[in-house]
């Protein structure tokens, strides 16, 4: 037993003793390292699976009288959920996993933090509404990506990032005092973030946590949209050959090549400009080509067979049209910018896999094969700006990349980057999805340099392309450059969390 | 059968993304029935998941873990159903399953296989079937007047429901005979197949009486093993060639009944309508493929060398039972959520070792099932139809006991 025994009957009295346990095997489901991030994390003292807000603000206020931290944890794909220090209470929300839910008319649902994104979406479907899933795979949780992501996803064109469909949240406090953010404080409903009521939607969330949590998201409602198809989703075959459809006369995807990223550019600003398309995506070739691939081998038949030169700058495109005419005006206008920007139309056998795997379009599916090649992967940059800046970045990392991928620190896909327009180009995304061999000794060592040299590029350009880290040196290089914002998150975490008890990643 | 030390890099691999605990996206439908993985549909934790079940086994291969406090309970309560494994599948290269089987073999190594377990592995022993009946018994539900073929090369494995479902051994003799099949029947000589050792991780006494088992099928010249039992398909096919070479082939009663149906060689009468749902088994569905061992050298970025075969549950028997089901004069079917390689386990592997789980996997594929509004529940093995059998909601029937009774009396004359 890691923790005193009467401190542990406290969390049992609490949740019951079923969903809590401090069983060395038991935690070590929590415990192991992952390719990416290959240190040896601290074990939780005692896993808690708490069912309501009332058993989280109970589990927190007794972190507390413990001086016991508290990590709110959902699948772990991340290193923030994994304690950093003894004597941390790993918080699963799984149990906590209801559509409260779901208003048509006012279009929005309310969800408990477990709700993952293969469960939502469907359900919402059924109803003929859609929000944009953020990139993270089908079970992913939509309040996880919805809070503590900064919510880029690959429809954001027409859709906007993911966190802006945030609505409202409740939140138990780093102190256990339940807080609910904006209209929803009035008893007004989940129709707005901001108020009336506290607004304090950039606090709780931060990116990655900042510095440690603000507690513990309880629920939130996500705003929706009309979604343009079938209520039913159509698929065949068997795994992993399922092809999905969205039957529908007025939704198609299309993929254009491109010689450069200007053009990439200068296409994503016309389409835009034209508010034309549901999704717009300039895509990294390396995670295309796993995507289009059932194993590694084959992967790498298929890259070295001519992948990576055929579709190296491959700009995707979704039509989604409610009517012929709208559709025929969007493709018209397609056809047209892809023409003068100097797009080439990829052949029918590559082009149709998307139309044949519309599930991507709806839950970001497949996306998990990036982690075939061994699981060495990591975004990088992940940052916003105009959609001219994100390119310039794009092409400024030619210059320097090189040194990396030929020298075989990185794998060899130097143009392994995308870049999403958001709301019609007003607006950009860049991640720099690099992979590299975590068989080979030492390889971590080339990753932190690609990683400090990536950022430091960054900075001397004047790129606003890095987004600020949870790592101290992260923060130091870039606070500066956002107004020191994590310095005033520090003072609001103090502020907030005098214990230091919520996920105290500093 | 490998050891945790052949599949260190699947361990080293997992980026926990959960895709082993829920559906594939193909069969999204909704809130309900997303859920994959039935041990960590009940328990919840982390732990009691392919994902979980990976971590242990590293800190087990590392020496971090010990056995003791429950963590072979926790190894003994996954039904070992494969879900988690073809999901992992969709998207990567590791081998989930065959790391859980590892981790039981580590375990059986250890001594520390649970009680019921071992009294099981002892009935095999002792009795060569699960239940420590006698032996002479095996076939005491065999008609006097019943006559096989001596000279086939086709044998019926009937396997060890016989004892407590021989209905179901019955309705696979009438199909065969309605079709003309020339079989023959191992009687003595047929012994359990042994799914519950080497599943378990009984890899010594598995290997011994699958090495038997192999030996009496060439002893009595079997080309062609049918069997109704789809522990014992699974394990002809894909347990087998993990210890001995085998140079028979298997077909599950389903496969020659679709394929007597298609060459008009049984003949179905009317009856009432019934609105059935089907159960796929897990050990004739995706996990039947046809074991092939691999061994070689994993290169950089995963490149496999020589190129692995892998299995995905791709190609396990779908379509066989679907059809049956379509040929039956008033019987509609309706699928549930959780169907074919994503199928819901039964529950009735962990039956043993974790009654209280088998039986609420069980009654949610019941209520699965209850969901589709179908009045029964078919399914192709014995052991499935045990577990999915409840006081109310849909009853049921194991697919030949239906095909038979649906046979025309002159066929089965």
């Amino acid at each position: 037993m890691r923790i005193a025994e009467h401190i542990y009957r406290e969390f049992a009295a609490v949740v019951g003793e079923r969903y809590i346990s401090d069983k060395e095997y038991i935690l070590a489901g929590d415990r192991a390292k992952t390719p990416e991030y290959p240190m040896e994390y601290h074990s939780a003292d005692i896993i808690v699976l708490p069912a309501s807000t009332q058993e989280v603000v109970e589990i927190v206020k007794l972190c507390n009288k413990h001086k016991l931290s508290f990590i709110p944890f959902m699948t772990g794909a991340l290193p923030y959920a994994y304690p950093n220090r003894d004597g941390t209470v790993i918080i699963h929300l799984k149990r906590m996993n209801r559509i409260l839910e779901i208003d048509e008319t006012d279009r929005y649902t309310v969800i408990e933090a477990g709700v993952r994104h293969i469960q939502l979406y469907p359900e919402l479907r059924k109803r003929g509404l859609c929000y944009p899933p953020a990139a993270v795979g089908p079970g992913g949780s939509v309040l996880a990506n919805m809070t503590s992501t900064d919510g880029s996803n690959h429809v954001q064109h027409g859709f906007s990032r993911a966190n802006r469909y945030l609505l409202g949240a409740e939140v138990v406090t780093p102190e256990g005092e339940v807080l609910r953010v904006g209209s929803l404080q009035g008893d007004a409903g989940w129709f707005c973030p901001d108020g009336p009521g506290p607004s304090l939607r950039g606090i709780i969330k931060g990116y990655s946590g900042t510095h440690g949590q603000f507690g513990v998201i309880t629920k939130i409602a996500v705003g929706l949209s009309a979604a343009n198809g079938p209520a039913e989703i159509r698929s065949e075959g068997i795994s992993p050959n399922h092809k999905v459809y969205m039957d529908h006369p007025y939704s198609r995807a299309y993929v254009f090549n491109y010689p450069h990223i200007q053009n990439v550019c200068d296409a994503m600003l016309a389409l835009g400009e034209a508010e034309v398309c549901s999704t717009v995506q300039k895509y990294f070739y390396l995670p295309l080509t796993l995507m289009m691939t059932n194993s590694a081998n084959e992967f790498w038949e298929k890259w070295e067979g001519g992948y990576k030169d055929t579709m190296n700058m491959p700009l995707v495109i979704h039509i989604a049209a409610r009517t012929q005419k709208e559709f025929e005006y969007e493709e018209k206008i397609l056809f047209e910018v892809a023409a003068e920007t100097g797009g080439e139309r990829l052949p029918p056998e590559l082009e149709n896999w998307w139309n044949e795997h519309m599930d991507y379009f709806m839950l970001v599916n497949r996306l998990q094969s990036v982690l075939r090649l061994g699981g060495g992967w990591m975004p990088n940059k992940i940052g916003a700006d105009s959609v001219q800046h994100m390119c310039d970045v794009a092409e400024a990392m030619g210059e320097y990349i090189h040194e990396y991928t030929d020298t075989g620190k990185i794998f060899n896909a130097p143009e392994s980057y995308q870049i999403i327009p958001m709301e019609y180009g007003h607006f950009a995304h860049i991640e720099v999805l690099f992979m590299w061999d975590r068989c080979k000794p030492g390889v971590m060592k080339g990753v932190g340099e690609f990683r400090a040299r990536s950022r430091q590029e960054d900075i001397d350009r004047h790129f606003h392309s890095e987004t600020p880290g949870s790592l101290m040196p992260a923060t130091m290089d870039l606070g500066p450059l956002y107004s020191n914002y994590h310095l005033w998150l520090q003072r609001l975490k103090q502020s907030f969390d005098p214990n230091n008890v919520s996920n105290p990643m500093m | 059968m490998d050891k945790l030390s052949d599949l260190r890099f699947t361990m080293e691999s997992c980026n926990h993304c959960g895709q082993c605990k829920w559906i594939m996206p193909a069969k999204m439908h909704g809130w309900d029935f997303s859920e994959m993985c039935p041990i960590h549909a009940f328990y919840h934790f982390d732990a009691y998941s392919g994902q979980g079940l990976l971590n242990i086994a590293w800190e087990r291969l590392d020496g971090k873990l010990e056995y003791g406090d429950g963590l072979e309970d926790l190894i003994y309560s996954c039904t070992a159903c494969g879900a988690c494994d073809a999901c992992c599948k969709v998207v990567r290269d590791m081998e989930v399953l065959d790391t859980i089987y590892a981790l039981r073999a580590d375990c059986a190594e250890h001594g520390t296989l649970p009680a019921s377990l071992l009294e099981t592995a002892e009935k095999v022993q002792t009795s060569h079937n699960i239940y420590g009946l006698p032996h002479a018994e095996r076939f005491a539900w065999l008609p006097e007047d019943f006559e096989d073929d001596p000279d086939a090369d086709t044998a019926l494995f009937v396997g060890c429901s016989a004892y407590r479902q021989p209905e179901i051994a019955l309705s696979a003799i009438r199909i065969l005979k309605a079709g003309g099949v020339r079989f023959k029947l191992l009687r003595e000589d047929e012994w359990c197949c042994g799914a519950s050792l080497w599943r378990a991780g009984m890899v010594r006494e598995a290997g011994e009486l699958i090495r038997r088992n192999v030996e009496t099928f060439r002893a009595h010249g079997i080309k062609t093993v049918i069997t109704a039992c789809a522990e014992c398909f699974g394990s002809f096919r894909n347990g087998y060639p993990r210890f001995v070479e085998t140079d028979y082939e298997t077909l599950h009663i389903s496969q020659v009944a679709a394929q007597l149906l298609e060459d008009g060689k049984l003949h179905l009468r009317q009856a009432e309508p019934l609105v059935v749902t089907y159960h796929d088994p897990c050990m004739l569905g995706r996990l039947s493929e046809k074991y092939v061992h691999w061994q070689g050298e994993i290169r950089a970025y995963g490149l496999h060398v020589p190129e692995k075969q892998w299995r995905r549950g791709e190609h396990g028997v779908y379509d066989a039972p679907r059809k049956i089901l379509e040929a039956i004069p008033g019987v509609t079917l309706r699928e549930m959520v959780r169907n074919k390689e994503c199928n819901f386990c039964c529950g009735a592997p962990s039956a043993a070792t974790d009654p209280e789980l088998a039986r609420w996997t069980g009654e949610e594929r019941r209520r699965e099932a209850a969901a589709t509004g179908a009045e029964t529940i078919v399914s192709a093995c014995p052991f499935c139809r045990e577990a999915l059998d409840g006081d109310s909601g849909p009853d049921c029937v194991d697919l030949c006991v239906l095909l038979a009774r649906r046979l025309c009396e002159e066929d089965v004359q």
